[in-house]
């Protein structure tokens, strides 16, 4: 999923949207992200392509409203709130998502899973 | 226009240049040297190499080497000039002196050479604290390296790149310089070069004059800064006093500046590193400008020929005196460093057999001729030590008188040799020959004392982790007047209790490790990054633990699902070795506050703000960031904030590996091993994860 500078990145994504907790004077989201363009791709447990250095979901808070909006483990967020996450620093991920100011997030995120769905209900597996 | 007027110049340089070579090979085959002639334009040949590469490379630091190379060169043709020059004006003198005077006094001894050897370099930096902990800019980095010159040899060490990460400026290269006279100047030039600096092709009359001043040895640049003030590159050409003005062919690429130099001589020579000022040129203006402390420490040492060379042999007959011993023994004798070594034959030598005696020859050594013997006609040698507080003296005699001039001129030459090498003849200081080229080893980046500290805060866990236990029995107990004790508990109270109180479903599992538990408990983590992360349990029936895999990694293979609010406690992770985690983690906070809004939970002591202990565990390479106010949750290494319920176990850093397993636990068994490699996979040492 990582891209090939010059082309265009295609991806089938779903709309997540999340409603953050205010706990405090924190409002939180509840899942932790991993990569970006500073860290090791490497060693990203999700990552298809082991050169891909976007954003991903490593953990989901049970119950949170990660949870219930409906992110899963090894998402690849692509987009939250229109800012683009798949050429960002760890920390510009972290701030993009934890603007004080917004009360919602609105995700495009990607996974296998997508794209298996969308082959299968285009009928190129052989149905089961 | 101004572009045709550089041209100009850069061709009459050009052709200013090639009158040079000429010129130069003209002195040189005047003088029937052809060996300087040689070096020279091998030198030549090198340049010119390093000027294409370096216009043809793309990667920085093959530019960086190959314009160490040109500097090396250029410095090395300049001295080959001078002496080119030097030995003109010599033999010129020469001509001229012949006539007048006739040969001086006999006595014009030339002392004896030696092996000079300068090793471990280290130039300490002194940078601003602001630089250090607060820059978070680019780091500014210089490329530096030494020039080392004695006498007409030019050595240049590695090229070593420095941030502002490095504390010292360290050479590891030990050079060695073979014909070195005991009155050396060796004269040490540290060159560096800003690393980020785009290359401006061309450039002015100007900056040329001040670069090739720079760049040129020590007397040669004085001479041509101070020609060069009124005009920059006139060429200076006052018969052949001053050298020559070779231009420095301008190529795009890095160029080195002096930074600092200083120069060493024998009276800095000694068997252990010293410290010797450095003379600091540029300022903090200059793009290569380093913030040296403004010294330098290394190991100078020396071997004179005397020490290590045999000065003198032959046969002798030696009889010593002041004892009862009258008669004259044959030996061999060598003549080398301290010692007059006496060796029953010549072959003893080769076959390194002891010698029969040693005479100590140095400093306090009294060495004279005596009278004639009547019958020999051959003056004795008469040598006379202190040992101690007596005098021993040895007699030599030889067997023609030849031979007793020689040894006698063998032994003024060696206490002259001695005199002028003063404390290098004490003792053999050792030299270790820089071996051959092997290739560097991989070494980490040089690190500096600051970023590899690791704050060790684990050394009290044990004390703390006590602490933490006792005060949470003390806390349960009061419940359990309440009813209310969870479940856990009965682990505590070694199996006697099948859990007083609620989820009975989960006793059967606990019953299965209880035996285990309580040893397992207070055992302290070994890493300092796996603190025990006890989690406590403010609300009563929440007894949710941050990972349901645990319950998933538990030896015994039952495997419930446990409903929400209770229950699911890690009670017993996987690795033995580690103290269970007990964190209440974000997920107890959520499904807690989901639960009973906030004011339930027992303890609801959510102090989000716990004894931020900020000694932030994370390790370096991690924080890059500054702590937000979202992240004022972060309390680190829960040992502490665990007892406050909150332990909002925000820090990244050693709790994701525990808590990541916000998965659904209803997997089959295969999945919990990959949980496991998860989770160790997730581990923020290695890729940085941040909680939202």
């Amino acid at each position: 999923m990582s891209f090939v500078p010059g082309q265009p990145v295609i991806a089938v994504v779903e709309r997540i949207e999340i409603k953050k907790l205010r706990h405090g004077d924190n409002l939180i989201l509840g899942f932790s992200i991993g990569g970006g363009i500073d860290q090791d791709p490497g060693q990203n447990p999700f990552s298809e392509d082991k050169t891909d250095k976007g954003i991903y979901v490593t953990r989901i808070s049970q119950g949170g409203p990660a949870d219930e909006a409906g992110l899963k483990m090894g998402d690849k967020i692509m987009q939250v709130n229109g800012w683009d996450m798949t050429v960002v620093t760890h920390d510009e991920a972290r701030k993009k998502l934890t603007k004080k100011k917004e009360d919602v997030v609105r995700l495009l995120v990607t996974r296998k899973t997508l794209e298996e769905a969308v082959k299968h209900s285009k009928g190129k597996y052989p149905r089961p | 226009m101004p572009v045709d007027k550089y041209a100009n110049m850069e061709e009459k340089l050009w052709i200013l240049e090639d009158l040079n070579m000429m010129y130069i090979r003209q002195i040189a085959l005047s003088l029937q040297d052809s060996d300087i002639q040689k070096k020279i334009d091998h030198e030549i040949r090198m340049r010119d190499g390093a000027c294409k590469l370096l216009a043809a490379c793309s990667q920085r630091d093959q530019a960086l080497e190959a314009a160490k190379s040109l500097q090396t060169c250029s410095t090395r043709i300049m001295a080959y000039m001078s002496e080119l020059q030097r030995m003109k004006e010599a033999q010129v003198m020469q001509k001229v002196t012949r006539r007048s005077s006739d040969a001086g006094p006999m006595d014009d001894r030339l002392p004896c050479k030696g092996k000079v050897a300068i090793s471990d370099l280290r130039i300490p930096l002194m940078w601003k604290d602001t630089e250090y902990f607060k820059n978070k800019g680019e780091l500014h980095r210089c490329a530096v390296f030494c020039l080392l010159q004695l006498g007409g040899e030019i050595f240049d060490t590695d090229m070593v790149i420095v941030d502002r990460t490095l504390t010292d400026i360290c050479f590891d290269n030990t050079i060695v310089f073979n014909e070195a006279s005991p009155g050396f100047e060796l004269r040490v030039e540290l060159y560096s070069c800003c690393s980020e600096d785009d290359y401006s092709a061309g450039s002015t009359p100007r900056k040329l004059a001040s670069k090739l001043s720079s760049s040129l040895g020590r007397s040669a640049g004085k001479k041509l800064r101070a020609a060069m003030e009124p005009g920059p590159c006139s060429p200076v050409s006052n018969g052949g006093a001053a050298p020559l003005l070779l231009p420095v062919p301008s190529v795009a690429g890095p160029k080195y500046h002096l930074l600092a130099h200083t120069t060493v001589s024998l009276s800095h020579v000694q068997d252990s590193f010293r410290t010797h000022d450095l003379t600091i040129s540029g300022n903090e203006e200059c793009s290569y400008w380093l913030p040296l402390y403004g010294s330098m420490c290394c190991r100078l040492a020396a071997q004179p020929h005397c020490m290590t060379q045999q000065m003198m042999s032959g046969c002798l007959k030696v009889k010593q005196c002041g004892g009862d011993l009258q008669s004259w023994s044959n030996v061999y004798a060598v003549l080398k460093g301290t010692s007059l070594f006496c060796y029953h034959r010549q072959e003893d030598v080769e076959a390194n057999i002891e010698p029969a005696f040693t005479i100590g020859i140095n400093k306090e050594t009294r060495i004279r001729a005596s009278e004639k013997d009547p019958h020999s006609k051959v003056q004795n040698i008469c040598i006379s030590n202190q040992y101690g507080g007596e005098e021993v003296t040895h007699t030599l005699t030889t067997d023609s008188r030849e031979d007793t001039h020689r040894w006698m001129e063998a032994f003024w030459q060696h206490f002259y040799d001695m005199s002028q090498w003063k404390q290098c003849c004490d003792d053999l200081m050792k030299i270790e020959l820089p071996s051959p080229r092997k290739p560097a080893p991989v070494t980490p980046k040089q690190g500096s004392l600051y970023h590899e500290m690791v704050i060790e805060s684990s050394d009290d866990l044990s004390s703390t982790v006590s602490d933490i236990l006792a005060r949470r029995m003390q806390e349960l107990e009061l419940r359990s007047h309440l009813g209310t004790s969870p479940t856990w508990m009965s682990v505590f109270e070694e199996n006697s209790t099948k859990g007083a109180g609620r989820p009975r479903h989960c006793t059967s599992r606990l019953s299965g490790h209880s035996p285990c538990t309580p040893h397992r408990l207070p055992r302290s983590p070994v890493s300092p990054h796996r603190c025990p992360q006890l989690g406590v349990l403010s609300s009563d029936t929440s007894l949710t633990s941050d990972s349901d895999s645990h319950c998933s990694t538990s030896p015994c293979s039952h495997h419930h699902i446990w409903p929400e609010p209770s229950s699911n406690f890690s009670l017993l992770s996987s690795s033995p070795s580690r103290l269970r985690p007990r964190t209440l983690s974000l997920d107890a906070k959520l499904s807690t506050l989901r639960g009973r809004g906030y004011g339930g939970g027992g303890g609801g002591t959510f102090q989000c703000s716990c004894q931020p202990s900020s000694s932030l565990l994370a390790p370096l390479p991690i924080s890059s960031r500054s702590p937000l106010s979202q992240r004022s949750t972060q309390t680190t290494l829960s040992c502490s904030s665990s007892t406050s319920s909150s332990s909002s176990s925000n820090s990244e850093g050693s709790h994701s590996p525990e808590s990541s397993e916000g998965i659904p636990f209803s997997r089959p068994s295969p999945a919990r091993r990959s949980l496991r490699n998860l989770r160790a996979r997730l581990d923020p040492r290695n890729w940085l994860q941040s909680q939202v």
